[in-house]
């Protein structure tokens, strides 16, 4: 072993720079494989400790009590149902409503319970994360809290077309109704509050039928089932649903997109790492020729020289990928609270043995294979080959831009000849630059799409945007559009309101109703096929299509209120609201299963318009009639604010960590190139050549292959990139995106790429100016 | 009486080591005259190559000064005293040190084209250095690896002079050669001599030291005798013997 180790020792003496670098990008590597296994691996498990802590429930069913039996019906149909473990049925209140979250306004449908009742219930009770002295108020869900929203502070929040005023008491969690994105958003009240609110009839009573199945992977065709049942029985009641398969998807899309990009982003590192090392063995064993001959020359064997290699490397991966991990835990906490902030869900840091044990397991064994594949042909050294200055490698057939006939200046000319004579170094640059291309692209597509406007991504995940939507009465109905097509100040004024309905052996869908689809605003939320026309037309969601093996031509049934009516698919749509599993129906299409109780109607204001102005108005002139009104603009502002803020993280961390990567894999190919071409500068200083013009052509070297993959990459990248993000978004229920490609951007993003390689390699060739003729000559 | 071409006043150059300082050349006062051949002698060590750089400018003297011309480049900085080597200096290598990646040609041409001179221009002078040497064209597109010693130190000899130098220095051109390729090469630089290329040469080899017409002795950093034997001529034994016993008298 000693004899490894000091063969070991002497080759890190000599590359104590490129070990260093080597060790950074294991690092890297390291840090970002074991956070994004830990947000993996345990975030999600994270919500099933808490889904059996609290006893939450598979499926939740809130609906309007008023009805006659409703209770005695829902009882038996659960009771019957041998697919059933536990129940709970508990009166509530609920209403739609919004809150100011954000900077925007978050509307929800809220489940409205006691305080004392909320925490004792045997299904679905919720934890007081934050508590407080407060003995009047509201309690929230912990996803609400922010800087403006927090214990004492007062909050208006909107139930129907009541504004009222509470004091933040403190903050919960409640596993399935904890989140503005799982259908059912839980509010908690003082017991003072909830009674001031049942007695203010500001929201229908309800019962909340929180149910917990023996088999949990039932959870969704058991919650179309039961919507079917009680729709059956009581077709216009109001009755809104959430079930776990949902509600985790809901919960953790933020977690899933940041762990994508972390896994991808780590492994990206991870290559750029292997192909460094592999450009160092092979360049070590070309350097270290003769004394690898001495070696052989001694006694040792190939194995053995392979195995020091596979010992320094591994242990120092080893070594680099402990650090890496354990640095990992220091950022974790920053993570956590960004992904806490998203999921709602607290998540208490701990030591995670298993991903430690992954990313020791796939660097070490990455790293091995690298190492030996590269020092394989140690075997093919001859020692006696190897002392007479060991196998030459430069093709003497070639001479890539001869002087004499090259219309090139002398310095570009001679490093186009450094650049066509390093395939290593050009494969190298070629993999970073293509890498780095794909986190420029993916920033400029963020940039555009997310973060400066912020419409094309609502365009992708939130469907059908306008101004405003106002709920009316069916009774109402013909006197508000009456009165809204004569008031000047609305631009346009259609039908589009969602209602649930299921498919036959299959999930609950959200199916959006419209007079005229073509009138929407949005014609791209059905990106194949058609709008439906025709009473027997639906356009399904593509994602559901794909799981259910559905295609545009075929027919499916759908149910509501207890009737079962055949459409066509004529188009597919993606609409992120429910994950996936959406239709669109005509009015007509619709009434073919039941008859429309409310109507929800989008209104286009002219600029000039304030909305919320407007929304109150319509609200004062026809009172009663009006079930809720929504400012849509902020609505989708504030929720699809927090994508945004991700987003801006993302991207700042990934430029960053491109600027990293850029750095590190400059600094190891100018450093070998230094080592391979010492002597090679010694003369040309001693010809007169000047320390300037040798580092502009070092740096030259690198350029053409820099340049070329990153306009490859760029290129190839810009047409990947919508079918790559329709990818990461898949679990929303995205399967094409249509982003815009900022070409732009992109090109200008490009060229500062490749300018700061460029200024890179300068400031690392400045070890040039200590290379002097002097020292060539004197043999130092 | 001749031009001056570089002089040096009270040159000095030392080196620590370990701590202590060792004087390699003394206040060394020398004058280099345009077209002579000057050969440098002394015994190992004496200061024969540090001598050579400092007057090149490859390197920097401690104390004193160097002029070539009307220009001191003893103070310039590394950039600088590149561009005046690239100007005015040709280089002669005992490793010959041509660049391994690059064909015969380029390596003259990259010598070449630093001084931004026309490209036919260059390409004119380099096909008439390479007939004057003896290499053929297809010798001009082989690489380092594949010359013999002389072939490559003719190489290096063209690339030396490529830029028409005004002084050509060689550090023990033969050095590194056999006795024929050795004698090849010291007949091509007596023959640019006699073109009227000044040369200075630093050697250990009375043979090659018989090509000057001006012999330096060095001893202890300190220039210890000169001898001027005039014209070379193959085959003067008395030029042969006056140098001889000018080397007896120093000490070699």
């Amino acid at each position: 072993m000693t004899k490894y180790l000091l063969i070991a020792r002497s080759n890190l003496r000599k590359t104590k720079g490129q070990t260093a670098s080597m060790i950074v990008l294991i690092l890297l590597a390291a840090f970002m494989l074991n956070l994004w296994l830990m947000l993996s691996m345990d975030y999600k498990a994270n919500f099933d400790r808490y889904h059996t802590a609290l006893n939450a429930e598979d499926v939740t069913l809130s609906v309007n009590a008023d009805a006659p039996g409703l209770h005695d019906l829902l009882r038996q149909t659960l009771e019957a149902d041998d697919r059933v473990a536990q129940y709970c049925l508990d009166p509530c209140m609920h209403m739609s409503g919004n809150l100011p979250y954000n900077g925007g306004t978050m509307t929800c449908w809220f489940v409205f319970l006691e305080k004392q009742a909320a925490l004792t219930r045997s299904i679905g009770r919720i934890e007081i994360i934050e508590d407080s002295a407060y003995t009047s108020g509201v309690y929230l869900p912990l996803i609400y809290k922010t800087d403006d929203i927090a214990v004492g502070n007062p909050i208006e929040i909107t139930i129907g077309n009541h504004r009222m005023t509470y004091t933040v008491c403190g903050f919960f969690n409640s596993i399935m109704m904890g989140s503005n994105n799982c259908t059912l958003t839980e509010m908690v009240f003082t017991q003072d509050q909830y009674a001031v609110l049942a007695q203010g009839g500001y929201a229908p009573e309800a019962l909340l039928c929180s149910v917990r199945l023996k088999d949990r992977t039932e959870n969704l065709s058991y919650e179309a089932a039961l919507k079917n049942t009680v729709s059956g029985q009581y077709p216009n009641i109001i009755m809104m649903s959430n079930c776990y398969d949902n509600v985790t998807q809901a919960r953790y899309i933020s977690q899933m997109i940041c762990s994508g990009i972390m896994s991808a982003m780590a492994f990206f590192v991870l290559l750029i790492a292997l192909v460094m090392l592999v450009s160092n063995i092979v360049n070590y064993i070309q350097v270290n020729m003769k004394n690898l001959g001495v070696l052989k020359a001694a006694g040792y064997t190939s194995g053995q020289l392979i195995l020091t290699l596979l010992l320094q490397f591994s242990c120092l991966t080893f070594g680099a990928a402990i650090a890496g991990a354990g640095a990992s835990y220091s950022l974790f906490p920053a993570v956590n609270t960004m992904m806490t902030a998203q999921t709602g869900i607290p998540y208490a840091i701990r030591f995670l043995p298993l991903p430690l044990l992954l990313t020791l397991g796939i660097l070490s064994g990455t790293v091995a294979l690298a190492v030996w594949l590269a020092a394989r042909r140690i075997r093919k050294i001859e020692p006696i080959c190897a002392l007479r200055s060991g196998i030459r490698t430069h093709n003497f057939r070639r001479n890539p831009i001869p002087l004499a006939d090259t219309g090139l200046p002398l310095n570009p000319a001679l490093a186009l000849k450094t650049t066509l004579s390093g395939i290593r170094n050009n494969v190298t640059i070629c993999i970073t630059m293509l890498v780095l291309s794909l986190v420029v692209v993916f920033s400029g597509l963020m940039t555009e799409n997310v973060i400066a406007d912020m419409t094309p991504f609502l365009n992708l995940i939130g469907g059908e945007i306008a101004d405003s939507c106002i709920s009316v009465r069916r009774e109402a109905e013909e006197d508000f559009l009456e009165e809204m097509l004569a008031d000047e100040r609305v631009e346009k004024v259609y039908l589009y309101t969602t209602l649930s309905v299921a498919h036959v052996d299959g999930a609950q869908l959200m199916a959006t109703m419209c007079d005229d689809f073509s009138a929407s605003n949005n014609p791209n939320s059905v990106f194949q096929g058609r709008f439906p026309r025709y009473d027997n037309e639906i356009a399904i969601a593509a994602k559901y299509a794909g799981e259910k093996d559905l295609r545009i031509g075929d027919e499916i049934e759908i149910t509501a209120n207890g009737v079962q009516e055949a459409y066509l698919i004529c188009g597919f749509t993606q609409v992120s609201n429910n994950l996936g599993k959406d239709c669109l129906l005509t009015r007509t299409g619709y009434e073919r299963l039941g008859t429309l109780t409310d109507t929800s109607y989008y209104l286009n204001l002219a600029p000039e318009c304030d909305i919320d102005t407007f929304n109150r108005e319509v609200n004062g002139k026809f009172a009663q009639n009006i079930n809720t009104t929504i400012n849509i603009r902020t609505t989708v502002e504030s929720a699809a604010g927090i994508y945004v803020s991700l987003m801006t993280i993302i991207v700042i961390a990934v430029l960053v960590l491109s600027a990293i990567i850029i750095a590190f894999v400059l600094y190891l190919l100018v450093r070998t190139m230094l080592n391979n071409k010492y002597r090679d500068y010694g003369i040309m200083k001693a010809l007169g050549f000047t320390t300037r013009q040798l580092i502009v052509q070092t740096a030259l070297s690198f350029m053409p292959t820099a340049v070329l993959s990153t306009i490859i990459g760029l290129i190839l990248c810009s047409l990947i990139i919508n079918p790559l993000t329709a990818l990461f978004l898949n679990g929303i229920g995205i399967v094409k995106c249509t982003f815009i490609v900022p070409a732009g951007f992109i090109a200008a993003a490009g060229c500062g790429l490749v300018l700061f390689a460029f200024a890179m390699a300068c400031l690392l060739s400045l070890k040039i100016r200590k290379i002097t003729p002097k020292a060539l000559l004197t043999g130092e | 009486m001749k031009e001056i071409l570089l002089k040096t006043e009270n040159l000095s150059k030392s080196f620590s080591n370990g701590g202590a300082m060792q004087h390699v050349l003394k206040n060394i006062n020398l004058q280099l005259y345009k077209g002579d051949f000057t050969v440098i002698m002394g015994a190992s060590g004496a200061g024969k190559s540090t001598l050579l750089y400092a007057l090149s400018g490859m390197d920097t003297p401690t104390l004193g000064s160097i002029t070539f011309g009307d220009q001191v480049i003893s103070g310039l900085s590394p950039d600088a005293l590149a561009v005046f080597r690239r100007n005015h200096c040709g280089f002669v290598f005992q490793q010959i040190y041509l660049i391994d990646g690059m064909s015969v040609m380029d390596n003259v041409l990259s010598a070449g084209l630093l001084v931004n001179k026309g490209k036919k221009a260059l390409a004119s002078r380099a096909a008439e250095l390479f007939a004057a040497v003896g290499l053929s064209e297809e010798t001009q597109r082989k690489f380092p690896a594949q010359l013999s010693g002389g072939e490559a130190q003719r190489a290096g000899i063209v690339r030396a002079l490529i830029n028409s130098p005004e002084i050509l220095f060689a550090d023990e051109p033969t050095g590194a050669l056999n006795s024929k390729t050795g004698l090849d090469v010291l007949n091509t630089l007596t023959a640019f001599h006699e073109q009227g290329q000044s040369v200075v040469m630093v050697t250990h080899d009375m043979r090659s030291a018989r090509r000057g017409n001006r012999i330096l002795y060095l001893k202890d950093g300190d220039i210890l005798g000169e001898c001027s034997l005039g014209s070379y001529v193959s085959g003067d034994s008395a030029r042969h013997e006056k140098l001889s016993a000018f080397l007896r008298e120093m000490g070699w």
